[in-house]
């Protein structure tokens, strides 16, 4: 499968290109310069110019839109949350429509789940809940290229999977950490990925299942986030924190 | 006197509204086009939020009539970032109260039902749409957040109330004048909204029983003048 990466100089795409690369054709895409792993083609291009993000769609099967922003945003404040906004939407339109001309029936776009923050800690949360995001740029902005992707799933005969992941950390570097509801270890994020590769409504006459979403957060004991749906499709995080749990309990 | 800063004054909708409006309200019109009937514009670009931020600055209430419909570019630039800088600007500011506009093609998914009123947004991929889409989704999201009470109207058409019979259907989702002049007052007026943001359909005509209004009649207390069917009555002898 011929698959296309954005937002390649962010650590989520690496993952996911080092998860993927030995078993598929991997091309990652960024605005700036980035030495991807061995195996992988690389593209310079910005998602919001068409030409650009024609070029890097032609000849993938699947696109994989982390929403990742690239490594050069403007220092300045306003000018940053101009451009996140700019990516998250017309960067997500521009990139799915190349994708949609270019033929590719599969589409995963990477949301987050801390746009349920705003829910308390004593309820469980599932796709079913309604997300309820602030307006803290990072946290809109992945919100709103959710919901650009989804449109897609409703008006074109093509898959549309979001994958809402929980906070990216590596288990290893926060050891001695209170342990957080939503922490994710990036290597697992990256399995999630691989799980819904496959995942193909592009021709079912329901939108609905053209369009799925799926919470992604790590195995842990007593969650705020349920995993059900996606352990469903083969989500099986191996990273749990558990040596954190554990200590929690002794304490 | 409130002071209510209007942006896209000189578009198509403001300038059906304003007239009616001024006599109670102290309106600041802003574009960056002239005003079809020469009155005085602040040159206002809502993609830039200094500019924004700036007209914004004693403001009671902001009615942000501003749309760009089909440009790939512009339409998220005025409709998406602009609505962005707007809810920005309000929550700095501490202004708690906008009225917001959207068309029909927000909810493009439910074209052929019935009974339309309260649906969910389902846009599509429509430049016009789906810009229109988010920029009601960054409305919700900062209203909740900031305590802004927040309106928004959907409607498609907007035109005189008809003077004489009409031979032919009327128009589908459309308000006249005086009903979208009777509803921006009251979305002024009103002190609050069930979770800070509110969409409400507004039209004039209601004898298809496609579009229906009965929300902004329950929660705005919106009472279209009615009776504008009887211009398009078929002669039957």
């Amino acid at each position: 499968m011929n698959i296309l990466i954005t937002g390649a100089s962010s650590r989520l795409a690496q993952a996911i290109a080092t998860e993927l690369k030995d078993d598929h054709t991997v091309r990652l895409m960024d605005s700036v310069p980035v030495d991807v792993a061995e195996g992988c083609d690389f593209i310079q291009g910005n998602i919001l110019d068409p030409d650009d993000s024609w070029e890097a769609v032609r000849g993938i099967d699947t696109l994989i839109h982390t929403g990742e922003p690239p490594t050069d945003l403007p220092s300045d404040k306003l000018k940053r949350e101009q451009m996140l906004l700019d990516l998250a939407t017309r960067g997500t339109h521009v990139l799915f429509s190349a994708g949609v001309a270019a033929g590719i029936k599969k589409f995963i776009c990477a949301s987050t789940l801390s746009i349920f923050n705003a829910y308390p800690n004593d309820v469980y949360v599932t796709e079913l809940w309604k997300p309820l995001p602030s307006p803290e740029i990072v946290e809109m902005t992945k919100y709103l290229g959710e919901l650009t992707a989804r449109e897609f799933a409703r008006e074109h005969l093509v898959t549309v999977t979001g994958l809402r992941l929980g906070e990216l950390v590596l288990e290893e570097a926060v050891q001695g950490e209170a342990p957080n509801l939503a922490w994710l270890d990036i290597r697992d994020a990256a399995g999630a990925f691989r799980c819904v590769l496959n995942r193909d409504s592009s021709n079912s006459a329901w939108w609905t299942q053209r369009w799925a979403v799926y919470h992604i957060c790590a195995d842990i004991p007593n969650p705020k986030f349920l995993i059900d749906q996606a352990q469903g499709i083969g989500y099986q995080p191996t990273h749990d924190f558990q040596s954190l749990y554990l200590n929690t309990a002794d304490s | 006197m409130k002071k209510v800063l209007v942006l896209g004054a000189s578009g198509n909708i403001a300038p059906y509204v304003t007239p009616d409006l001024e006599k109670d309200y102290d309106l600041y019109l802003s574009d960056i086009v002239p005003h079809p009937d020469g009155k005085p514009i602040i040159n206002v670009d809502i993609t830039s939020y200094p500019d924004v931020l700036e007209v914004c600055r004693g403001m009671d209430a902001i009615m942000n009539f501003a749309v760009l419909r089909d440009d790939p570019v512009i339409s998220f630039e005025v409709s998406t970032k602009g609505a962005y800088h707007v809810m920005k600007a309000a929550a700095e500011l501490g202004i708690k109260k906008v009225v917001h506009t959207g068309p029909q093609s927000i909810r493009h998914a439910y074209d052929h039902e019935f009974d339309l009123d309260d649906v969910p947004l389902a846009p599509g991929v429509g430049y016009y749409g789906i810009t229109k889409y988010l920029s009601m989704e960054i409305c919700e999201i900062f209203s909740r957040t900031y305590d802004i009470q927040t309106v928004c109207f959907l409607f498609n058409g907007l035109g005189p109330k008809p003077t004489e019979a009409a031979q032919g259907d009327f128009p589908p989702f459309t308000v006249v004048w005086e009903d979208l002049q009777h509803a921006c007052r009251l979305a002024l007026e009103i002190e609050s909204v069930p979770g800070n943001f509110q969409s409400f359909n507004l039209l004039s005509y209601f004898a298809q029983g496609k579009y229906q209004v009965e929300k902004a009649k329950r929660m705005l207390g919106f009472t279209p003048m009615g009776g504008l069917e009887d211009y398009f009555r078929r002669v039957t002898d």
